[in-house]
């Protein structure tokens, strides 16, 4: 019974990993950086959501809608100003890491000055209420936020694989210079990614906030765990994202309920490295190392 | 060439002779406790940095969890002081021992399988995580995210403890002079690891071994910041998971390597000359008033000096002279070409 | 004839089911120019990355001076007097040219001084003594190639492993490099993969010829061009996709 109940909120908790990182695998694929302030970009969409919802207490899904367009301009300011300059430098891949988490104390302590250390919740009409579904219990939030997750991630692959800017963005992250060649315009695919990767992980903390507090420094533990999820599954392998979420949730849920919190971070963290040596380019990646 | 060699090594033997001197210059003179804080924490961070360039900036293996080495030597001499009162002497080492055996551990199939480049850093940042997290549930050993303090005791050199800022200085000091002048004794270590840098296959097709050279710097690195992890709680006398091992640890040493000059003999020490100085009065003038600007600042800062300056304030004289170089060359070729002849 | 320097001896390895390399024999012989030759995709470059390692076999010998360097790492096998280039460049970009040759020297070396007095040596034989304090990532082709050679030079090999150090060249600066090549040979025993065929045909003792990694024909300049299946092979596939 315990290892349904651990099955069913594993897959959850991984339904909403998966969201996180997808943004940031998107980023990582197309423009070949990593984006260290991804957990502080999550951390501004919480607090967007909750500053939202308590001013007007409509539908996490309605304030993602609202929120998608307000991260997209947000993340055209950071590629303009941070990523973009550091782009073709003979440095780039150190240097944005550096510049990306320098942007992490940037945001957090931005957080912190404007909206101070406390945490802070919101209160939906189904917060803390659960269903049970033969005789596992599950949460109605999560299953919300797992359906929504499920909803972006299919629009998403849809887009990047039967639409035409779909293929224009996988052409550039195959081959920067053939894309070059064939004329498509690859800055403003770096720009657009970008945005969207950002706005992606912006809705990803709308759709958490009801079930996580938030805080300043609440995108740290979510940023770590994005990253493990998609080194997991791959890095710029979009279907990795999904099997490293699950992946995760699984092993934090179970870990959780068998051990502890903290021994579940380790456990994951160790398995994170265990896939970093032995196929850095993880489980569903398809590059070689780097 | 030769000459040029020993004009160099001249003129930086002297550099270091200067600088210890102003510094042990400052231990007699009666600067107030504030300022005597400030160069204490540069020197230490000089000595930090130092020991992170060796390894990340000289290799460019960008290594942002240096933290848990640090960590591990304060934990080790720290317990070790308090349950059995060992000296933080003998405490040190074991520590740096220790973090050398995990740096092994990590460093070993990062380098056999030449993890680089991003994955290498979040490995690095992995490698942090785990040993907070480790150190945050081993409540019995650490208290957990307590912390722990140094018990006091009133100075003495056996116990690493002094009344007065000034011992504190002239052993930071001694260890960041061996600390440089080890590095700059490596000197063909150096351009073995400049040339893994660079291009690693290219190295080895060289006869260079990437992997035994990667680990060996890796080895001393992770020594050496845990020793200072041992310094840490001697002078601080509290640390806790969070400081000691947290990402902001690590960060600082890369900020303040990059920009004094990453893979440079004094770059570091340049770096924590202003780095420090500068936060920590930001810190002490801007903390009360808002939490949080001081590190808003200090983000700001990293991003702009990676943008606009990535090799450092060292490099300004050279590209200054590259300038004006340029700008000479350029005269010439538009003389030259008013002439008649052409210029490849 | 004298003794083999190096015996390749039925060497294969095969990447994710294709076989790159196929039942590969040769000998080398000492103070020899060897020429190895094939259309794109032969393997040529495969087999410099075998012989030194990069690569590790999947079946066969490899034997240098009559011992088997099979699982030695690239350094180690460069330290036994086995040097290769890089069909693309691989200067150290933020290194001088001075310190990208004092690289090669160093493991070779006592000190690093020791190490120091031998690069101007060097630069001389590649001309590059002006553009010693420039860095290595601004040079030209010619240089980056010039460079490539000097590094390899640097290292003091016994055997020297070209890998098409003249394609991109102008042809008045490929003469001076086969100039250059053929001066070396007194002191040393050199493999060209090239690609330009007037190249390989002017310097070469002997020429073997790769095709899908299998070796296909072996023997002086004469005797391979006048071969039947190399000209099917090699000559009559690239003449008709050059119509």
């Amino acid at each position: 019974m315990i290892v349904l109940q651990i099955l069913a909120s594993g897959i959850l908790l991984g339904g909403i990993y998966a969201l996180i990182s997808v943004g940031l695998n998107l980023i990582f694929g197309v423009i070949k950086i990593v984006n260290m302030a991804h957990g502080e970009f999550l951390m501004i969409g919480m607090y967007a959501a909750y500053f939202i919802y308590t001013a007007t207490q409509i539908n996490v899904g309605l304030i993602s809608i609202i929120i998608f367009p307000l991260m997209m301009v947000l993340g055209y300011i950071i590629y303009r100003l941070v990523i973009k300059p550091l782009l073709g430098t003979a440095e780039t891949e150190t240097n944005t890491i550096l510049a990306t988490s320098g942007l992490t104390f940037v945001l957090q302590n931005l957080a912190l000055m404007l909206w101070t250390a406390d945490y802070r919740a919101i209160k939906t009409p189904t917060s803390s209420q659960s269903f049970s579904l033969g005789k596992i219990m599950l949460s109605v939030d999560r299953t919300y936020a797992f359906l929504i997750c499920l909803v972006l991630v299919i629009v998403l692959y849809y887009i990047l694989m039967r639409t035409r800017f779909g293929a224009k963005v996988r052409a550039v992250s195959q081959d920067k210079n053939a894309a070059i060649l064939m004329g498509i315009n690859v800055n403003f695919i770096y720009a657009l990614t970008f945005c969207v990767g950002i706005a992606l992980v912006g809705v990803a903390g709308a759709i958490i906030t009801p079930i996580f507090s938030v805080y300043p420094s609440v995108g740290v533990f979510f940023g770590t765990a994005s990253f493990i999820v998609v080194v997991l599954g791959g890095l710029g392998s979009f279907t990795g994202a999904l099997l490293g979420g699950l992946i995760i949730g699984l092993v934090e849920t179970a870990a959780g309920v068998l051990a502890s919190a903290e021994l579940a971070q380790v456990f994951s963290l160790l398995l994170f490295l265990l896939v970093l040596f032995v196929k850095p380019q993880g489980l569903l990646g398809k590059n070689a190392r780097v | 060439m030769k000459k040029q060699v020993d004009a160099k090594n001249k003129k930086f033997i002297l550099t270091l002779v200067i600088i210890s001197v102003a510094l042990l210059a400052c231990t007699v003179i009666p600067f107030s406790i504030y300022v005597k804080h400030i160069i204490i924490q540069t020197v230490f961070y000089a000595f930090m940095a130092t020991a992170w360039n060796m390894m990340c900036g000289y290799t460019g293996r960008l290594s942002l969890g240096h933290s848990a080495y640090i960590a591990v030597g304060a934990y080790t001499s720290l317990i070790l002081y308090r349950n059995h009162n060992l000296t933080p002497w003998v405490g040190m080492l074991l520590g740096g021992i220790l973090a050398m055996a995990l740096m092994f551990l990590i460093a070993f199939p990062c380098f056999r399988f030449g993890l680089k480049g991003p994955y290498f850093t979040l490995s690095s940042i992995a490698v942090m995580e785990i040993v907070r997290y480790l150190l945050t549930s081993m409540r019995s050993l650490t208290s957990g995210s307590l912390g722990m303090s140094l018990p006091y005791h009133k100075t003495n050199l056996f116990h690493f403890q002094f009344d007065h800022k000034e011992p504190y200085l002239v052993v930071f000091l001694i260890f960041w002079l061996a600390a440089v002048i080890l590095v700059w004794r490596m000197e063909r270590t150096r351009y073995y690891l400049e040339a893994i840098r660079e291009d690693d296959d290219a190295a080895s097709a060289l006869g260079i071994s990437v992997t035994k050279n990667l680990i060996k710097v890796a080895l001393m690195s992770a020594f050496m910041v845990a020793l200072g992890g041992t310094f840490y709680v001697q002078y601080y006398r509290y640390i806790d998971p969070i400081t000691i091992c947290g990402p902001h640890m690590a960060t600082n040493l890369a900020l303040i390597t990059i920009i004094g000059g990453s893979g440079t003999l004094l770059g570091p020490t340049i770096g924590a000359a202003l780095v420090i100085p500068i936060s920590e009065i930001l810190r002490t003038s801007l903390g009360d008033k808002l939490s949080g600007l001081h590190l808003f600042i200090y983000g700001i800062v990293l991003i702009v000096m990676i943008i606009h300056m990535p090799k450092g304030v060292i490099s300004i004289p050279d590209v200054i002279r590259r300038k004006r170089e340029s700008k000479k060359a350029h005269i010439e070729t538009t003389a030259s070409e008013s002439g008649g002849a052409s210029n490849e | 004839m004298s003794e083999a320097i190096l015996q390749v001896k039925g060497v294969s390895k095969s990447f994710g089911g294709l076989k790159a390399t196929n039942d590969v024999s040769f000998d080398l012989y000492e103070h020899e120019i060897l020429g190895i030759i094939g259309p794109n995709g032969a393997g040529k470059s495969t087999l410099f990355n075998l012989i030194t390692n990069f690569y590790q076999i999947d079946e066969g010998d490899i034997l240098y001076k009559g011992e088997s360097i099979v699982g030695l790492t690239p350094d180690v096998v460069c330290r036994k007097g086995l040097t290769r280039t890089f069909q693309v460049a691989k200067p150290f970009s933020g290194l001088t040219v001075f310190d990208n040759i004092l690289v090669g020297c160093l493991p070779g070396s006592a000190t690093v001084a020791e190490a120091r007095d031998k690069v101007d040596g060097i630069l001389e034989i590649v001309k590059l003594n002006d553009l010693a304090h420039e860095p290595g990532g601004k040079l030209t082709t010619l240089q980056r190639k010039r460079l490539e050679l000097g590094k390899a030079l640097a290292t003091n090999p016994d055997v020297l492993m070209l890998d098409e150090v003249m394609t991109g060249l102008k042809p008045h600066e490929m003469e001076e490099m086969m100039g250059l090549v053929l001066k070396l040979k007194e002191t040393k025993t050199i493999m060209v993969v090239e690609h330009v065929m007037k190249v390989v045909m002017g310097i070469s003792d002997r020429i073997i010829v790769l095709d899908h990694g299998v070796k296909i024909a072996e023997g002086t300049p004469t005797e391979v061009t006048n071969n039947p299946k190399v000209i099917e092979a090699y000559l009559g596939r690239s003449a008709k996709k050059h119509a």
